[in-house]
């Protein structure tokens, strides 16, 4: 879902419908605003060359 | 004995007084009780105090020690736990009032060890709410106040465990860190801090908030208190499915208070990013205090670190997300908003985004190891400020204005990430009596080492024996 384009206000309304997420207008305002941060992550982790890298293995950690 | 000297006495000192039975379990659960009763109306650390149940344990443990049954350091020494970690019938609210009355049939791992320990569970320790925030605010049980300004957050999430340790309501408490949240509260309430290593202390019975993210561990005032709290916490658990099979060492054998030739990064990302010029001050002088004591110190470099808020927030709010889907659908509306808005912001992480940032997180863990190659330890700030004032959303960091949030898991982060070992020693104290912590983070089980270095500083200083003033 990362894009370098911002994520509009239209955009976000029709994902959260999607999702099932609703509320008051001042609430969807804030949720906005957090779920641009997201996107906004999403951006700056694809800029990073990750060709070659596998996922790390979280649940089995390092012993050496 | 003066009780307030009990309060503020670390656990290795009390156990030497309990052992030669100088004081009585029961004189020290009485002079903790008495010291929370009088600052617990400012802090409100705690959520549960088990003021009958511990007078209960305490005088057992008298008669167990009068009687030649000396279980070791922590025998009859107070402990707080996070109010996540599952206690066997004592409720655990995750610090919200959805789990007001959830009481668990069983302790968590690590409260079962403090309990063999001859331990003595004074409370449970307040925090924000699903420790999904770094600040402890909590509207369900009210918000954490920090000892040195009450109008000032603690941090979190474990900020009952810094208030009660900084404020001597408790010995020895305890955390859980997804993206600083041991290392935070120990670093603006002034006190020691300990993230271990990941799958080094169990996660067993703990609420998650990112299972690849969450580290338990101690919360004290002192650096041999955190090692006397790792010889009874660390250590295998098959129920556990991310533990560590690795040898557990006597974590106190690193307290020689010698740091000649250990090797010091100073990652000069650190001092680049938005830090205010007391905290830089603070943590140099304590990195050059190290230097004249014989480590060697050099710059290193650390490009990744740029990225880990962006690959920190992107696992943890994908996790979280998933494992508090259900609550979010069933109880949503009963979240504190700032949470509830976290946990949806959550949904809107792709699977392929998700992933993306596991592999960028390989990468980070990947620089981290080359890193760890050419020195032993990396130094910097734990935070780039000083506590904030409660519910403020921005704070000035140097010349810059950055939210609160960002700016509070700034450093700590990335040691999230990669799993490795990070602490927060205390290293100074702003022009407002504000304290500031040094971050010290070394390589993956490497604890001995983190320790040694993080001792050695704090017995060069007198930061740790300060007091609030409560």
């Amino acid at each position: 879902m990362a894009s370098e384009k911002p994520l509009s206000r239209e955009e976000f309304e029709r994902l959260a419908e999607l999702l099932g997420v609703n509320g008051e207008p001042a609430y969807l305002d804030e949720l906005y605003s957090q779920v641009r941060g997201v996107y906004l992550s999403a951006d700056v982790i694809k800029k990073i060359d990750v060709s070659g890298t596998e996922p790390e293995m979280a649940f089995i950690p390092p012993t050496d | 004995m003066d009780a307030l000297e009990i309060c503020y006495m670390s656990a290795g000192n009390l156990s030497k007084l309990v052992e030669k039975k100088e004081v009585s379990p029961v004189e020290i659960i009485d002079a903790h009780l008495a010291r929370i009763e009088a600052t617990e109306p400012v802090l409100n650390s705690f959520i549960t105090l088990l003021a009958e149940e511990s007078r209960t344990a305490a005088r057992q443990a008298e008669k167990d020690i009068q009687a030649g049954r000396y279980k070791g350091p922590l025998h009859g020494i107070p402990v707080g736990l996070k109010d996540l970690y599952n206690t066997a019938g004592v409720r655990t609210t995750s610090g919200s009032k959805i789990f007001d009355n959830f009481i668990p049939e069983e302790d968590c791992t690590v409260a079962a060890k403090f309990h063999q320990a001859g331990a003595i569970l004074l409370g449970k320790l307040n925090m924000h709410q699903f420790a999904y925030g770094p600040t402890g605010e909590n509207p369900d049980y009210g918000h954490m106040h920090n000892p040195w300004d009450p109008d000032r957050v603690t941090g979190g999430s474990s900020g009952g465990s810094g208030s009660a340790a900084a404020a001597g309501q408790c010995t020895i408490t305890t955390g859980s860190d997804t993206g600083g949240s041991i290392r935070i509260p120990a670093a603006l309430c002034g006190i020691v801090g300990l993230k271990p290593t990941y799958g080094l202390v169990s996660r067993w019975g703990l609420t998650a908030l990112s299972w690849s993210l969450d580290h338990p561990g101690p919360m004290v005032r002192t650096v041999e208190d955190a090692a006397i709290t790792m010889n009874v916490i660390a250590g295998h658990d098959p129920k556990d499915v991310a533990s560590a099979k690795v040898e557990i060492p006597d974590y106190t054998t690193a307290l020689t208070g010698d740091v000649k030739g250990l090797r010091i990064g100073m990652p000069k990302e650190y001092f680049d990013a938005p830090l205010d010029p007391q905290v830089r001050k603070a943590v140099l002088d304590a990195i050059s205090l190290l230097e004249s004591m014989g480590a060697e110190v050099k710059e290193v470099s650390f490009p990744m670190f740029e990225q880990s808020q962006a690959i920190s927030s992107t696992v943890l709010m994908a996790e979280a997300t998933a494992y508090h889907r259900d609550l979010l659908e069933k109880d949503g509306h009963q979240l504190y908003e700032p949470v509830r808005h976290r946990l949806q912001a959550g949904l809107f992480i792709s699977a392929a985004d998700y992933l993306r940032a596991q592999q960028a997180r390989t990468l980070l863990d990947q620089e981290g190891r080359r890193l760890l190659d050419d020195v032993d330890l990396l130094a910097g700030p734990t935070e780039p400020v000083t506590a904030p004032e409660i519910l403020a959303a921005r704070v000035l960091a140097g010349e810059q204005e950055i939210g609160v949030v960002g700016a509070l898991t700034q450093y700590t982060r990335p040691y999230n990430i990669n799993g490795f070992p990070a602490m927060s020693v205390p290293c100074g104290f702003s022009d407002t009596g504000l304290p500031i912590g040094l971050q010290l983070a070394g390589k993956p089980f490497d604890e001995l080492t983190v320790l040694r270095a993080a001792h050695a500083y704090e017995q060069a200083t007198d930061w740790h024996t300060r007091r609030p003033p409560l």
